[in-house]
């Protein structure tokens, strides 16, 4: 506290004026976002965290009563309902993300190939591909709600037709998975297909001519030239698109409606999203639901971390 | 240029800023000096709020505008919200209720209990309705633990929906009403691809078995609702009837609203689902005689399930206000007093003097199923119940799928896992609506 002042009291001062100034200068120019970014993210995620300890409801402050981690044992203790319905959830999440996400990857990387080569109305079909993807998840979930839909939807209208037996999409396994993906990858492959689209228009047409004059063939070029080339992109198209996968919602919400269901409780197609929403906006289970956002949230990073380590050994 | 052009924009945004902070604080001046309690109230504005989406709601709306024409001194203001409990939840957290609001029958004793809904034992004394104008399990689901919160306007049961043309194609004149005539007629049209009668996976089949379990002498809960008892002989009874009839005249495994798209199709003799359909499915909605009615009575007890919507009061910060209430209570008095124009709209007026009275006979529907709506299978008032039958909802559909097929097994697990929702919510709520 009472220490002596520092010799070149003077000099300092200065110095310091000048650092001061340096120091927030930066701070405002990120102030703009900082400001959304603690408001819409940083205070949710530990107001979150905080509620994810109590027995919650918004509506009942006098009833909310602080229980540990309760909601969290609740979660890995078999035999509750919340352990049933969430790792169900989770499960068929998860088994979504692993039907989609190669789907997502491979067939907008062939479109945008396609659509790469000059063939006569190549814009007219990218934004044929890519139209799907201003639409709502409402309607496209409509959409092919009434295609799949056995009484009189139009691919069981053409099964018929054809004298094939009708299939029951939406209420039996593995057509309601099969339905919700076609949907999920007609929606969302443009805008994978306009990202790749774009990463090969930046591939510079001398390395393919180099590659021509080596010799190679056209599959050659394409996996020693443009996939190593793609790889960043690579990387970020599966990143996004697994957690986009994850956020499954909409779709089987229209379509399915969770369904077909299980004996033991939950649906065959309700995603842990949804399990969500039930337990905290229908149940009224606030803190059962941020719970559950936590581990989802805890495997969602650990999955993205993977991804990352996997495509940087490659490299 | 840059920045003059900014500048404007900025002091709009600023400007409608403080437009609208001060329009907030208009408004809560307004509501505060609203309060006196002397009979002189001028012109009070009521607002209210119902999920009458379909077909239904220019006929509440009609309703509206002739109270409003009648009564020069309130003026009602109708809006018809679509996913209509988070619209009741949300402005419940911003205290934005309206004054009037529409509330089913599984969600009264909830509401009451998340301060969504108010006691309205003050108006009942103006409204000058008592137990004996509605069915009792209408007027007993709005009383929530000791005080009254909501009065029963309208009953929608379940019907069902018959193609005449095809019936009498095989030989049947009358519509079933009785579990024998059923099963003549639905074998009848079960010929030459078409189906007598047609069970979904989904919608309705857990209100299908909650009436036969009702019919067989079940009930869904103990008596104070703290166990499930659908797993008992008569759940397992009519679970089994479901799944027979489902294997001897119907398609397999059809999804939701496969029931009513097939019908639809003229290829289907019978289906059941909620009397909401008879615009759909009848008359000029599809190009047979399609015909409505009650369904028949499978088992020994007369029981069918039906909805209910009523009117309460919802909760506000400010307290009460004794001119809205005033008003309030003419506005639902005068609607449930002519409910029977409220019943063009596809539903069963609660009201028994309406029910029961000559204007019905004119409308064949409401009047062939005024009898069934006597004995409705409703939900206990217990706040949460709602949650409790989702196991009850995934069980019959995975055995009606075929996913499960140890019948007794699904009851017995279903029923488990609602007695743990059923004590959880004891735990969450309590046993009296508290003040927060």
């Amino acid at each position: 506290m009472q220490a002596a002042p520092p010799a070149s009291l003077t000099l300092t001062h200065t110095g310091k004026k000048r650092k001061k100034r340096a120091r927030w200068v930066p701070y405002l120019f990120i102030l703009p976002h900082l400001i959304f970014f603690t408001g819409f993210l940083a205070y949710p995620f530990f107001n979150g965290l905080y509620i994810s300890l109590f027995r919650y409801d918004y509506l009942q402050s006098s009833t909310n009563v602080f229980v540990g981690l309760q909601n969290y044992i609740n979660l890995f203790t078999q035999g509750t309902v919340e352990f049933q319905e969430f790792w169900n959830s989770l499960w068929n999440t998860i088994q979504f993300v692993v039907y989609s996400v190669p789907l997502l990857v491979a067939i907008p990387l062939l479109l945008a190939l396609l659509l790469n080569s000059k063939i006569p109305g190549r814009n007219i079909f990218r934004t044929i591909y890519f139209a799907p993807w201003v639409l709502s998840v409402a309607i496209v979930g409509l959409l092919w709600f009434w295609i799949f839909q056995s009484e009189g939807g139009l691919i069981n209208y053409y099964l018929t037709a054809w004298h094939l037996q009708p299939i029951q999409w939406l209420s039996t396994q593995p057509g309601a998975w099969v339905s919700i993906v076609v949907a999920t990858v007609w929606w969302t492959m443009g805008f994978n297909m306009i990202i790749f689209l774009a990463a090969l228009q930046n591939i510079p047409t001398e390395l393919y001519e180099a590659a021509q004059t080596d010799g190679s063939n056209r599959w050659q070029a394409f996996w020693l030239v443009t996939l190593p080339l793609l790889r960043p992109i690579l990387l970020l198209i599966v990143t996004i698109s697994i957690i986009a996968s994850f956020n499954l919602f909409g779709q089987p919400f229209i379509m399915t409606h969770g369904g077909p269901p299980l004996a033991s409780g939950g649906g065959t197609t309700e995603p842990v999203m949804l399990e969500i929403y039930n337990e905290g906006f229908v149940r009224h289970f606030v803190g059962g639901a941020a719970a559950m956002s936590f581990v989802v949230a805890v495997i969602m990073m650990a999955v993205s971390y993977a991804n990352f380590k996997l495509f940087q050994r490659r490299a | 240029m840059q920045a003059r052009l900014k500048y404007p924009i900025s002091v709009v945004m600023l400007m409608s800023l403080l437009a609208a902070l001060l329009t907030a604080c208009g408004g809560g001046s307004n509501g505060s000096t609203g309060n006196s309690t002397g009979a002189n109230c001028g012109t009070v504005s009521l607002s209210y709020w119902n999920a009458f989406t379909g077909p239904d709601g220019p006929y509440m709306g009609k309703l509206v505008a002739s109270f409003n024409a009648a009564n020069p001194n309130i003026h009602v203001t109708m809006t018809i919200q679509a996913d209509y409990d988070t619209k009741l939840d949300t402005a419940a957290a911003s205290d934005t209720l309206p004054d009037i609001a529409i509330i089913n029958e599984d969600k009264i004793a909830t509401e009451a209990f998340r301060h969504i809904l108010r006691p309205i034992d003050g108006i009942m004394p103006a409204l000058g309705y008592t137990s004996s104008d509605f069915p009792t399990p209408a007027w007993n689901i709005g009383e929530v633990a000791g005080h009254r919160y909501t009065v029963p306007l309208s009953i929608v049961p379940m019907t069902m929906f018959y193609n005449v043309d095809l019936l009498k194609k095989y030989g049947i004149d009358n519509p079933p009403t009785t579990a024998q005539e059923f099963a003549i007629a639905a074998a009848a049209a079960t010929k030459d691809g078409n189906h007598g009668f047609q069970i979904t996976t989904g919608f309705p089949v857990q209100q299908i078995f909650q009436q036969l379990l009702h019919q067989f002498g079940g009930t869904e809960y103990n008596s104070d609702a703290t166990q499930a008892t659908w797993n008992s002989p008569a759940g397992l009874q009519a679970l089994q009837w479901m799944k027979d009839a489902q294997a001897k005249y119907s398609a397999p495994k059809l999804e939701v609203d496969a029931d009513v798209n097939s019908f639809k199709s003229g290829q289907v003799g019978m289906i059941w689902n909620g009397i909401w359909q008879a615009t759909n499915v009848t008359g000029d909605g599809v190009d047979f005689n399609g015909m409505a009615g009650p369904v028949p009575q499978i088992g020994p007890d007369p029981a069918t399930w039906a909805g209910l919507a009523s009117f309460a009061l919802p909760a506000h910060k400010s307290g009460v206000n004794q001119c809205k209430d005033q008003a309030a209570s003419s506005f639902i008095k005068y609607v449930i007093d002519n409910s029977l124009q409220w019943a063009n709209a596809g539903n069963v007026p609660a009201y028994n003097k309406v029910r029961n009275g000559d204007g019905i006979k004119a409308m064949p529907l409401q009047s062939s199923l005024a009898k069934s709506v006597e004995n409705p299978v409703f939900p206990p008032a217990v706040p949460g119940i709602a949650d409790a039958f989702a196991p009850l909802g995934d069980a019959i559909s995975a055995v009606m799928s075929g996913s499960a097929t140890d019948m007794q097994k699904a009851l017995n697990d279903a029923a488990n896992r609602a007695d743990q929702i059923l004590a959880q919510n004891r735990q969450k709520y309590g046993s009296t609506p508290s003040n927060s």
